[in-house]
């Protein structure tokens, strides 16, 4: 792993998931002021989802649908049993957030009781590698990030043109000021949960593919880079969110293979958690409000 | 019977302390710390560096000094205190709220991953153990004795805390922690130093954190990343939560009925008919049950009764004769 | 009522902050007399909010200083201030909720023997304990005062917006400042209170607590201040007694929103 082209191409496919991961908890942020603990637990489902189906069908494309469906029901049963009824029952952010973090757990010991906690081994067959420009890829690879830009132009698209999407942008700077103008708050929520549930599902799918196995606490690991890189482009805002899962991304892959003394050599996937919240308190201390404002002030401001 | 009773009762005592010094974190100073458990942890690694001797290989591991018991759990609460002061001082800085959780949720993942992954300084995945009987041998006890005799040093430190954190609690101390719960601005109008404070209050936290932490590993006599289980933290949360926040009989009586709650939940669970086959089938199906019926309690709780079954107790002024008498009637 | 020649409770001079761009508190300049109610009056947005910010510490100026008792003070934090012996109210009452109005007034003075790390852990000795009574005996007998007596052991989060407003008075009686800074004590409070308000800053002055007040309840500024001071667009525009000021068209013109090129 001492080429560093070909770990710069590893971290633009692990920058895609990310992105897709991220993308859609900064939805659900956005709509609800809620941090979505759960929200790995999403892509764990698509990826249980997508395993399942393939096996049954043997068709990567249904087991990719099976994975989106399964994320977007998730996702909104999320929002319509536990988010949705705290928020309007007026529990502080704190609470929804240890709220979110109980859902998190009791959803994977519910995987565990059904599928047993065990590593399952998902593997699509990643094509010969053969050379795109100066990197080495695979044609899973170009699916990956093929995929993972379609989906962002689509969900864009959505977005700025779609009432819907005007209703999402009205509901996420200010809800009060939506329902006065006869918006739906709740419907759009709910929506945007389901959506957010699509994206992340999908996620879950292409993620277990791409690293090989999974297991029921999988999308929980996941999870902590992808807040990483939802703060680091400014919670909320969906542009930054992106940019800094490319960033996050990036340098996960790069700073492992850095020759230093402590880090260099075989690491685990562990640190790669490490390493992602080291960014992430570094982050939030000197750019609370992402990578991309320029906002510094004492603790009241 | 009556072992299970023994081990039970040290087990809730030491919980007990836990819960008490994640009050004065969470209950008291408003602060919901995920890091808590890492200094629990710090507590207990560093009771067995300090105890079991040399490291013999391929074991490894730092320090391995046979000290007396005592003055090893006396080291390593402070070094958890250390540690807490250098997460405290970078999270309590400028984060509050979400923000301060994620942090801290950072800290002792990375902590987590610390002790689990590089060898040099626990042991790694493998962990430490051989902490037999401490203070055993010194008075000349077997077994049996030993449960009673560490039941009572157990149980004598948790009251002992319970009564420093009764003092606590009706200090100026205690109540200006919660002045900054209550609102933050205003203690700083009123001359509190927010930083200062909440920096106190969290190394004290944590410095009862390593304590438990000591007493737990003699309790397990070992200590390795899966004795920091998700579910033990959870739990741990959880009976600060149920029981009450900010009320120290209150978080004794969470810890009580969340020890009650998954002792019997994995009591009576295999006796359920679909569960006991399951549980041949795949052994961990119990203890996920298990996790996912705390999961569910505590969610159940958040929603229908986020103070907790205690609430926090307030001063209450008995009644003046010369106020109450002739009670002022005023407009406002 | 004769000016001392005493110093000022409070000298501003040129305090500027922006955010963003905007000018929130340009070169900002003014003395509020010690013993006397000063009152800070000006349109919205004049800046008044953010200069008090600035002054308690709450915000940090980009330029000019800020002299109490003496010494300059911007930068300081708002603890470190209020230890000097200035206190800010806020906009809305800031009370602690969970906390009885007595505890509320008990704490409302800091201690620095009595709440340190290991006084706490310790516990009082036979001084502090007869201190600790008799500070709980002055408590009570100012929520007396302020007819709350019957309201101590209530929890403070229950109290209606005026009680609440009394609550803070009581606090700031207890915490004895030399300064008192009020930030629009009125708001949404009863007018039928304003009285009984007017007594209670009247009564800060007699204990010896200059008060700077500011307020958009211009009756309200007439009946308590000796001196006014008005804001515009971030900056002093003038200042006097409150019946100079009604005729001055300068001021006059800032209220009915016209800007003032300076």
């Amino acid at each position: 792993m001492h080429d560093p082209l070909l770990t710069l191409g590893f971290g633009i496919v692990t920058a895609s998931i990310l992105a897709l991961s991220a993308v859609a908890f900064t939805l659900e942020y956005a709509v609800t002021n809620v941090a979505n603990v759960s929200h790995g637990e999403i892509l764990t489902v698509g990826a249980y989802a997508a395993y399942l189906v393939h096996r049954q069908t043997g068709s990567a494309i249904a087991a990719a649908v099976a994975a989106a469906l399964a994320g977007g029901l998730v996702g909104l049963a999320m929002y319509a049993s536990l988010i949705g009824p705290f928020i309007r029952f007026g529990a502080t952010p704190t609470i929804v957030f240890i709220a979110t973090l109980g859902m998190s757990f009791v959803i994977q010991n519910t995987l565990v009781i059904i599928f047993g906690a065990a590593n399952v081994a998902y593997t699509l067959d990643p094509g010969a590698p053969h050379q795109l420009g100066p990197f080495l890829v695979t044609s899973l690879d170009e699916e990956i990030v093929g995929s993972a830009i379609a989906i962002t132009l689509v969900l864009y698209l959505i977005i700025s043109r779609s009432k819907f999407g005007k209703a999402l942008r009205a509901v996420s700077q200010n809800r009060e000021l939506a329902r006065v103008t006869g918006i739906n708050a709740t419907r759009v929520a709910a929506a945007t949960f389901f959506l957010a549930g699509l994206i992340a599902g999908y996620a879950g799918f292409v993620l277990a593919a791409f690293v090989g196995s999974f297991t029921p606490y999988f999308g929980f690991g996941f999870f902590l880079i992808t807040l990483t890189a939802a703060v680091a482009g400014g919670l909320g805002r969906a542009v930054g969110t992106m940019a800094g899962a490319v960033i996050v991304g990036i340098i996960l892959e790069v700073v492992p293979a850095l020759p230093v003394p402590f880090i260099g050599g075989y690491v685990s996937a562990s640190y790669n958690l490490a390493i992602a919240f080291a960014i992430l308190t570094l982050v939030i201390l000197l750019r609370p409000r992402g990578l991309f404002t320029n906002a510094r002030r004492t603790v009241f401001e | 019977m009556t072992a299970y009773l023994v081990s039970i009762t040290t087990e809730g005592a030491i919980f007990g302390i836990m819960a008490l010094g994640l009050n004065v974190i969470w209950g008291w100073s408003g602060d919901f710390d995920l890091a808590y458990y890492g200094y629990i942890a710090v507590g207990a690694y560093m009771t067995l560096v300090l105890t079991i001797g040399p490291a013999t290989p391929p074991a490894q591991y730092i320090l391995g000094l046979q000290l007396p018991f005592p003055l090893a759990v006396v080291i390593a609460a402070v070094t958890a205190m250390a540690v807490s002061l250098v997460v405290g001082s970078i999270a309590l800085r400028h984060l509050r709220g979400i923000y301060f959780s994620i942090v801290t949720l950072g800290a002792v993942y990375v902590m987590y991953v610390i002790a689990g992954q590089f060898v040099p300084l626990f042991d790694g995945y493998n962990g430490l153990s051989g902490l037999f009987d401490p203070m055993g041998d010194v008075l000349g006890l077997d077994y049996e004795s030993y449960q009673y005799f560490f039941l009572g040093v157990s149980v004598v430190m948790f009251v002992l805390v319970f009564l420093f954190m009764w003092r606590v609690s009706r200090s100026r101390f205690g109540m200006a922690l919660r002045t900054l719960r209550e609102d933050e601005r205003a203690a700083a109008a009123f001359g509190r130093d927010i930083y200062r404070l909440k920096l106190k209050g969290y190394i004290l936290g944590a410095g009862l954190a390593g304590l438990a932490g000591g007493l737990f590993a003699a309790y397990l006599s070992a200590f390795n990343p899966s004795a920091w289980s998700p579910v033990e933290v959870i739990v741990l949360y959880s009976a600060v939560l149920v029981g009450g926040r900010g009320n120290i009989v209150g978080v004794v009586l969470g810890v009580l009925i969340m020890g009650v709650v998954v002792q019997e939940s994995t009591r009576f669970l295999p006796q359920v008919p679909i569960l006991g086959e399951l549980n041949t089938l795949h052994p961990q199906v119990l203890l996920a049950l298990r996790g996912a019926i705390i999961g569910l309690v505590l969610v159940l709780f958040l929603r229908f009764r986020p103070q907790g079954l205690l609430p926090e107790r307030r001063y209450v002024d008995p009644p003046l004769p010369a106020i109450e008498a002739a009670p002022r009637t005023q407009s406002a | 009522m004769s000016q001392a020649a005493a110093s000022p409770a409070l000298e501003v001079r040129g305090l500027t902050k922006h955010f963003g761009g905007v000018y929130a508190v340009e070169s900002c300049s003014f003395e509020a007399p010690a013993g006397q109610v000063t009152g800070l009056i000006g349109p919205n947005g004049a800046g008044k909010s953010t200069a008090i910010d600035l002054v308690s510490g709450f915000k940090l100026p980009d330029r000019g200083k800020v002299l109490f008792k003496g010494r300059e003070i911007q930068g300081l934090s708002p603890h470190h201030i209020s230890r000097l012996g200035l206190i800010r109210t806020f906009q809305a009452p800031r009370e602690w909720p969970g906390l009885t109005v007595l505890e509320n007034v008990v704490m409302a003075k800091w201690d620095a023997s009595r709440e340190g790390f290991f006084r706490g852990l310790i516990g009082d000795g036979r001084a502090k304990r007869d201190q600790s009574a008799a500070e709980m005996a002055k408590a009570r007998e100012i929520i007396d005062e302020f007819g709350l007596g019957t309201l101590r052991n209530e929890r403070a989060g229950n109290l209606s917006g005026g009680q609440k407003r009394l609550v803070e008075f009581a606090r700031i009686r207890i915490a004895e400042p030399e300064l008192v800074i009020l930030d629009e004590p009125m708001g949404g409070v009863n007018p039928v209170l304003g009285e009984r308000m007017a007594m209670a800053i009247e009564a800060f002055i007699a204990t010896g607590t200059s008060v700077i007040v500011v307020e958009h309840n211009l009756p309200f500024i007439e009946r308590v201040t000796q001196h006014v001071i008005v804001m515009a667009q971030g900056a002093v525009i003038a200042e006097g007694p409150f019946a100079s000021l009604r005729s001055n068209p300068v001021v006059v013109d800032a209220y009915l929103g016209e800007m003032i090129r300076r």
